[in-house]
This record gives C-alpha cells, structure tokens and sequence, in this order.
C-alpha cells in the first residue's frame, strides 16, 4: 500500500510552521549577545557556611521581588537550595515583582498566614506591629562582621519603640547617570556636580537637541527617592529628628521653585505617568539626558543597546545649597511575620545570606551593596576594574566603596528614621505629587502647605498608635 | 445471590426517592442555586460586611487587630481633597463611558447582524477585546500609549499631524481620556452582543411590514428597532456602568491615578489608600462610596426595564 502525501495538506503546512517557528527560536537564542556576566572576568568569591546554632528542620518560605539584575535570582535559586540540604530545610522561594510586594505582604498578614521570611526594598515599618523583633540577628551579625552602616540600621529600627521591625543587610546606591556626549557640549564633560549644573546644563542640551532630563514626579517608587534627594539637598526634609512633620518650610519652598524651573526648562509631561522602570526605558533608548537611577539602567544597556551603555556615565548625589545627599535606591528589609512557621530558620538563613553578601554582590554585577562594609572586601577592586565589561573599566570608581557611597546617601526619613508614617507616606506618593502639582502650575506654597497637612494627617494617626514619636 | 436478592426492594426503594427527588422543581432549584449563593456569600457578602466592620476600625495593613473608632475614618476621607477627586471622577468615568458604550455597542450590533462574508469571524474578533483579562489589556494601552515607544504617537507623527509626542498618560486631560476610551474599548462587544440578541429577536415581518409602508433605516431605527431593544440596551448601559463604576485596574496600570492624582476613581484610590498606606480603614470607607451609588443605579435602571415591559 502507498500514501501519496500532499506537500500543502493542512498537517504538513502546521508542521512546517511549527518546525520553522522552532529553528528562529532557537537561532535566535544561539545568537543572542553573550551577557556581560557571561564575560565576567573577576573570579567569584567562594561561599561560607556556618553551622546553626539550634537543630533545623522542615519548611522555610521565602517572599522575595523580582530582583531588577536577573542574574542575582538565579544564584540566589542555587545558593539557597545549597542551604536547605546541608541544615535539612526545604526551602520554597517565591519571586514576585516589585510594584506587588507591599500588597502581597499587607494580604499574609491580614490572612494570618504565608511566607515565613517576607523581603522589600523599602522600608516595612507599617508593618512593625505584625513581625518579629530582629535584635538577636541584627546584633550576632555585627558580632561577625563589625558595625553596621548608620543609614541601614535607621531603616530597620524604630528608635521609638526600640525595635528592629526588619533586618537590612544590603542596599543600593542612587547616583545620576548621565549622557557623556550629550553633557560634553554643553561644558560638563564629567556632568553635572549640582542642581544648578543640573538646570543649566539639560535646560540647553534640551533647547540644543530636543533631549529631556528624567526625573518623576509620579507615583512610583524613583519618584519619591528623587524628591527625598533633592529636599535634603535644599536643607528641607518631611520631618525632624524628633519625628515632628517640618515640611513647610523656606527651603522646601526652594527646592519646589527649582523644579519648576526644571521641569519648564528641561523636561516632558511624560514625567507625570512614570512606573518605575520608564526611566531605565528612557535612557537605554537614547530619550533622556539624566536620571538618577541606580546602576541597573546602564547594565541592562551593556546587553540592548551598548552605544548608551559606553556613553553613559555617573555622578554622585547633587550638591544644592544646602548639602548633597540622594535617598537609598534600594534597602533591602527582610521581616519575620509572627505567622511565620519557622522562624528559627528563618534567622538562621538571614544570617548565612548575610555571611555570604559578597556573592550577592557580586552577582547582581555590583548592583547591591552590604550593610555592613566588611562584608565586600573585595569591592573597591571590583568597582576600580568592572569584572562585567564596562567601558572604560573603571566606570564605577567613584563609588569608591561601601562607605564612600554612603557618605553622600541618606535614608529615607532622613534625618529621622524610617517610621511608618515615612512608609505611608512613600506608599501614596506625597512628595513626587506635591513637585508635580507645582510643575504643572499650582503656587509652590499651595502645593507645599497640601503636602504638609497630608504629612500632619499621616504622622497624627501613627502617633496616635504610639509608633512614632514627636508631636 | 441471597443478598442481592434481598438488596433489589432495597435499590427499588432508593432510586425511587431520586427519581422522586429528581422531579421536584423546588430540591432542584436549590441545588441549581447553591453554588451562586455560596460565590455570592463568600465573595460579595462577606467582603462587604468586613468592610463596613473595617470602616469604623483602626485597622491596618499591618496590623489586623481590631479597635473601635467611630466615624474617625470618615472624618479623615472627608478631609481628602483626592477623595472628592476621586468620587467626581467615578461619575464622570462612568457617565461619558456609559453613553459612548450604549452608541458604539448599538453601532457595532448593527454591523454584526448584517449578512457579508466571514461574519463569525469578525464576530469571533469584535469579542476578543471583552474576554482578554482587563489587566492584560490594559499593560498593552500602557504601551499603546507609551510616552516614547507609543505606535499611535509615531503613526500620528508620520502623517504630520503632530510633531512632538502626546504624553497621553502625562497630561490629566488626556489621560482622563485614554481612561475613558479603553473603558469603552473593551466593554463595547457585551453591549454589542447584548443587543445583537435584541435585534435578532424582533419579527423579520415587523421590519419587512415597515420597509413596504416606505420607512427608512432611520425611521425605522428609531420607531422599531430601539423601541422594541429597550430593555437590552438598558441591561447593556448597566453592565457597561457597573464594570466601570467598579474597575480599578485599567487606572491603576495605565496612570496609577496620576498625573498628581487626577485620574484616581473611588476603587483605585481605595487601594491606594488602603493598601499603598496601610490604612484599611480609609480604604474601606472609599471602597463602601461605591455600594449605594451602584446600588441607586441598579435599581433605577431595572425599574425603567420592568416598567418598559410592562407598556
């Protein structure tokens, strides 16, 4: 018997497609760029294990965000599974992306129940009621590692109630990342040093090339780490040291008229409707001239688009009139919620990540930085010769290391600590909405005085909780 | 065999009861009913009295225990000029979304029912925008409305009719609109299938009977065909309120009520509120605003049906 076959029958087309679809697949994926971490030319540092001081055993649930360095998750998947089998845990790691964690959080602790250790990069104090003390593991890891950085202690601890609402044993710098060839006519070849700079060099490259300058005034997390830097940087800020709300004040009064001068100059309505990853978009796809963003921006561009990547540059926080300081990018809090099943695991994991922060270093291509300096000896090396193919190698040298960066980055409630009314306050946006009220035309001292009654309304309840102090 | 024998009556007796079971209409209402009234428990009702319980509570997103506070909490929202924002844009959201609905939906109806090549397709495609999840489509408008990637910026760039982008989402007015308009996008095929069954159900000798007595489309538009679909066409502008009135997630993912707040309705700031802040006791006060508004609306439009019926 013989089957005449019919090369166009409707079964050979699919198969045909399918086959087809399949080969571009996965040529494509042959001939993706390799990733700078592919070509990574340091040597990774070796991971440390220290036997738990109690007996472990069963489950350990671990809520983390989709960390912006994908690289990061996938040693992360590794080391932790490495964990579980030499003490006998199983460990479960859920990755969730960063807009959703608060949510996820808020919705465990309503149910009773979920993760056991819950992780953010803000701060979690409106969540202090609701997890566990982390004293013992903040205070055995300075016993290993030495002291702790001032600006990641006050975004886990709560001086009012004298609790560690979370432990914060990385964080991220936020500098500004800028365009050489377009800040090189204008004269900042090496950027601009502060705001000032900042208005007279984008206000021209904006009227000489059309570019604009991003900073967000929307509701979205980088919006309110550049609102924090600039106030500070004027000599303004939300509250005192005391906790009392002094926002409406002649130096926020400053800082708002510098950024509608900004925003009129050298910058977009586009400003407005910002997520948090649309100024890394902007500046990979060549729009913007500035953002202060971390470095994450600019290692996604080594990979799409490696002309912005060679042409972008940084600088450390602005200098205003006042000082020059930029809010944290990222503090990594990890919280124990009091449902938490398995707490003693979860300390002892914290504390065995932390050990090992160097890797984490060095796996998010130097993106997170250890709350406790000792923890990356090796980062002034690694940041003098990138090890993940910058352009000129010594790009991220002015980072100098972990505490050079700290000198001029400040938490956010600075120079109060991170408290709940802080968190609340991050959480609905009060600042990047009072600069955007007045960049869009309503008087500074209206706008001022709105977001000062907001503060008052969120820091009066909290108070009236006896969670934070002042008053 | 002795057992089976003595099981038969046994069996007899049994399927008796399920035949007779089986043949009350009132046992099978309400096992028809139960899952509804079970869905409709635990996912409306009790969600609803939780949130009246949380109104007058100091509850928060992290701290569950609950404390009496009276009406603080409406003191506090009642103080919120983005409170009134809100509430001002629900209404307005709803209102223009409603009556671009009912048109377009009766527009697109017409087209569905008419005769031409590939109609189950068109069809098939005309549904897709309703049954894609809202949040899906609404990350495709946040990128069709991209503030530097957005293909209608670049298509109305090319043709000359603007030279800089829109902003679409940066600017209140025109974010209010985009709002709007993929409301409309993607509520438009329920209304149009809604009322495609009102059309197909009038008499073909109705509007046979009239074209003879010389009326034309429009006459026969407005004298037959929107008379005798009344009642679908309301059931549409409920549907298309109610999904409106309600939604936050085309807010949240196309302008997460910015720019300053302008385009938050009561269902986005609510979250907002109450889980962005932590209070969930503000959030829950918002959150009830919706309740009697939603249901002052329902019954007003069912009554108008009932009563269009019943002429």
């Amino acid at each position: 018997m013989t089957f005449e076959i019919d090369p166009w029958t409707r079964r050979r087309f699919f198969q045909l497609a399918g086959l087809t679809g399949a080969g571009i697949t996965l040529g494509a994926c042959a001939s993706e760029p390799e990733s700078p971490g592919e070509k990574a030319t340091g040597q990774a540092p070796s991971p440390v294990f220290k036997e738990p001081s109690t007996k472990l055993s069963g489950e350990l649930s671990i809520l983390l965000w989709s960390h912006f360095v994908p690289s990061h998750d996938t040693w992360f998947a590794s080391f932790v599974k490495d964990w579980g089998k030499k003490v006998g845990v199983t460990v479960r790691v859920d990755h969730v992306d960063v807009a959703n964690v608060p949510t996820q959080i808020a919705s465990e602790i309503q149910a009773g129940q979920g993760h056991d250790i819950v992780q953010y990069i803000a701060t979690l104090s409106e969540f202090e009621e609701s997890v566990l003390d982390m004293a013992d593991v903040n205070d055995e890891t300075s016993n290993r590692h030495g002291e702790q950085l001032a600006i990641c202690r006050e975004s886990s601890y709560n001086p009012h109630t004298d609790k560690f609402y979370s432990f914060a044993p990385g964080w991220v710098p936020d500098p500004g990342n800028y365009r050489k060839s377009l800040w090189e006519p204008v004269g900042f070849a090496d950027g601009p040093s502060t705001w000032d700079d900042l208005l007279q060099g984008a206000s021209e490259i904006k009227k000489s090339k059309g570019t604009p300058v991003g900073l967000g005034m929307s509701q979205e997390i980088d919006s309110n780490m550049f609102g924090h830097a600039l106030l500070w940087s004027y000599g303004a800020s939300v509250q005192d040291e005391d906790e009392n709300v002094v926002l409406d004040s002649p130096e926020t009064m400053a800082a708002v008229e510098f950024v509608q001068k900004l925003f009129k100059n050298a910058m977009t309505d586009e400003v407005f409707s910002w997520t948090a990853s649309s100024n890394n978009e902007g500046l990979i796809a060549g729009e913007l001239s500035f953002i202060i963003n971390s470095i994450s921006a600019w290692r996604s561009s080594q990979e799409t688009n490696p002309q912005i990547a060679n042409d972008t540059f940084f600088v450390p926080a602005l200098e205003g009139p006042q000082t020059a300081l930029a809010a944290q990018h990222v503090m990594y809090n990890y919280a124990i919620p009091k449902h938490a099943k398995n707490p003693d695991a979860a300390k002892e994991f914290l504390l065995h990540f932390t050990d090992n922060f160097e890797l984490v270093t060095y796996h998010s291509r130097l993106y997170d930085f250890p709350s406790w300096p000792s923890l990356a000896p090796k980062l002034g090396d690694w940041l003098a010769d990138d090890p993940f193919g910058a352009k000129p190698a010594d790009k991220l040298a002015f980072l100098g290391d972990v505490e050079t960066a700290a000198e001029w980055s400040a938490s956010i409630g600075h120079p109060g600590p991170s408290n709940p009314a802080i968190g609340e306050m991050l959480g609905t946006y009060v600042l990047p909405n009072m600069f955007a009220r007045a960049a869009r035309g309503m008087s500074p001292e209206q706008s001022v005085k709105r977001a000062h009654e907001e503060c008052e309304r969120i820091f009066g309840r909290w108070r009236k909780r006896g969670l934070i102090g002042g008053g | 065999m002795a057992e089976l024998v003595r099981d038969a009556p046994r069996r007899q007796e049994l399927d008796g009861t399920r035949r007779r079971l089986a043949d009350r209409d009132g046992f099978l209402a309400w096992i028809f009913l139960v899952p509804t009234v079970v869905y409709i428990i635990v996912l409306v009702a009790i969600p609803f009295f939780l949130a009246i319980a949380f109104a007058f509570s100091d509850v928060t997103a992290g701290n569950p225990s609950y404390d009496w506070v009276g009406l603080e909490n409406f003191s506090r929202v009642f103080d919120d000029p983005v409170f009134w924002q809100a509430l001002r844009n629900t209404f307005v959201f709803t209102a223009i979304s409603m009556v671009l609905i009912v048109v377009f939906g009766k527009v697109l109806a017409m087209v569905l029912v008419a005769d031409f090549r590939g109609k189950w397709l068109v069809r098939f495609l005309v549904l897709l925008p309703w049954t894609t999840p809202v949040a899906l489509s609404s990350i495709t408008w946040l990128w069709l409305l991209h503030s530097i990637y957005s293909p209608i910026d670049w298509v109305l760039r090319n043709v000359g009719l603007i030279e800089d982008n829109s902003y679409f989402l940066g600017k209140p007015a025109l974010a209010m609109g985009s709002v709007i308009a993929v409301h409309v996008w993607r509520l438009v095929p329920l209304a149009a299938v809604i009322m495609m069954v009102g059309i197909l159900s009038i008499p073909d000798d109705l509007i046979e009977a009239s074209r003879i007595d010389g009326a034309g489309f429009w006459r026969r538009l407005f004298e037959i065909t929107i008379p005798l679909t009344f009642p679908l066409i309301a059931v549409a502008a409920l549907f298309g309120a109610i999904f409106t009135f309600t939604d936050m997630a085309v807010v949240y993912v196309l302008t997460g009520g910015g720019p300053t707040n302008s385009t938050h309705v009561l269902a986005s700031w609510s979250f907002v509120r109450g889980i962005g802040g932590g209070d969930i006791g503000q959030g829950a006060v918002i959150a009830l605003f919706l309740f009697p508004l939603l249901l002052a609306a329902a019954i007003l439009i069912l009554r108008s049906v009932r009563k269009m019926e019943t002429i």
